[in-house]
C-alpha cells in the first residue's frame, strides 16, 4: 500500500471528527512515513509495519469519543461515546442492544415523565384554585410547588443515572481498549 | 492458539515498554516505534493511539526538536506521573512473572 493510500484510508476512517484532530492524526503517520522512507524503507514496507489504517481509525476515533465525554458531559458527546465504543465491536451490538434499548427507553420515559409532571405542578400552581384543584389560592400555590419539586427531582435522578450508565459502558470500552485493542502484528485475536 | 497468547501477552505490556524506554531517555513516536517493533514483534500503527492515550492520561508530555532531515520531530518525555506509574507497574510485573516463573518452574 503507497503512502497516500494510506494516509487516504486513515483520513475516510476518521470522518466525523472535528477537522483539526483529524490532521492531527494524519500528521502523525505521514510523519511516520517521512522518517521510515528517510530510514531508507519503501512506502509499502512502512505501511505494512502500521498495519491497517481502517481499524487504527477505529481505534483513534473511539479514543477521541471517550476523552470528549470526559471533557463534556452533554447528550452528544454521550452518544459519541456510546458510538465509538459500539465501533470498536468490544461490545457485541447484539447483545447489547436488548439490554440496553429499554433501558434508555425507560430513562426516557422518565425524562418525559418529568417534563410533563413540571408543567402539572405549575399548571396547578398558577390556576389551580381557579380550575377547582384546590380550595384557595395559597393551598394551590403550595401544592403546584410540592409537585414541581418532586418531578424536577426525579428528573435529576433520571440524569444521574443516564451519566452513571453511559460512564459503566465508557469504562467497559476503555478496559478492553487497553487491554484488547492495541493492534499488534496480525491485530485481530486468531482463535 | 499459542499466537493469540502471544498477542494477548504482548498487550498487556505495551505500556510498561513505552513508559521503560522512555524513563530511560526522551524519544520520538517512530524511534518509540521502530524499537518496539524489532524487540517485541508489535504493529507499529499501534503506538500512536497508545500515545494519545498516554498523553491524555499525563503519563508523558511532548515538545518538538529541529530534525537534521525535515520538519521538527515530537519528543515524548514521561512526567512525573508517568514515573510512579512506571515504578508500580514493573513491580505488579515483576512479582507476576515471579509467580508464573515459579508454577512453571513446578510443572517440569
Amino acid at each position: 500500500m503507497s503512502r497516500e493510500l494510506f494516509l487516504g484510508r486513515l483520513r475516510s476512517g476518521l470522518a466525523g471528527l472535528p477537522p483539526e484532530t483529524i490532521s492531527d492524526f494524519v500528521a502523525d503517520y505521514a510523519a511516520h512515513f517521512d522518517e521510515g522512507v528517510a530510514a531508507g524503507r519503501s512506502e509499502s514496507d512502512v505501511a505494512a509495519g502500521l498495519g491497517d489504517p481502517a481499524r487504527l481509525a477505529r481505534e483513534l476515533k473511539a479514543e477521541a469519543g471517550l476523552k470528549r465525554w470526559e471533557a463534556e458531559r452533554n447528550p452528544s458527546a454521550a452518544a459519541g461515546a456510546i458510538f465509538a465504543v459500539l465501533g470498536l465491536g468490544v461490545v457485541d451490538v447484539l447483545i447489547l442492544l436488548p439490554i440496553l434499548l429499554p433501558i434508555l427507553g425507560t430513562l426516557l420515559g422518565f425524562a418525559i415523565a418529568s417534563v410533563v409532571g413540571f408543567g402539572a405542578g405549575a399548571f396547578v400552581f398558577v390556576i389551580g384554585a381557579f380550575a377547582g384543584v384546590a380550595r384557595d389560592v395559597a393551598a394551590a400555590m403550595l401544592a403546584g410547588l410540592g409537585v414541581m419539586a418532586g418531578f424536577v427531582s426525579l428528573g435529576a435522578l433520571t440524569a444521574l443515572v443516564t451519566i452513571g450508565l453511559v460512564n459503566a459502558l465508557v469504562w467497559y470500552g476503555r478496559l478492553h481498549l487497553k487491554l484488547l485493542k492495541p493492534a499488534l502484528e496480525g491485530g485481530e485475536v486468531r482463535s | 492458539m499459542p499466537e493469540a497468547v502471544q498477542v494477548q501477552l504482548k498487550r498487556g505490556v505495551l505500556e510498561l515498554c513505552v513508559l521503560a524506554l522512555l524513563s530511560r531517555a526522551d524519544a520520538y513516536a517512530y524511534d518509540i516505534a521502530a524499537r518496539l517493533a524489532v524487540a517485541i514483534d508489535m504493529g507499529e500503527g499501534t503506538i500512536y493511539p497508545l500515545m494519545r492515550r498516554m498523553q491524555s492520561d499525563g503519563l508523558v508530555d511532548t515538545y518538538l526538536v529541529e530534525s537534521p532531515s525535515g520538519p521538527p520531530r515530537k519528543y515524548y518525555r514521561l512526567t512525573p506521573v508517568g514515573r510512579t506509574s512506571l515504578s508500580a507497574q514493573k513491580a505488579e510485573w515483576t512479582s507476576f512473572s515471579a509467580a508464573v516463573g515459579v508454577i512453571l518452574g513446578d510443572e517440569k
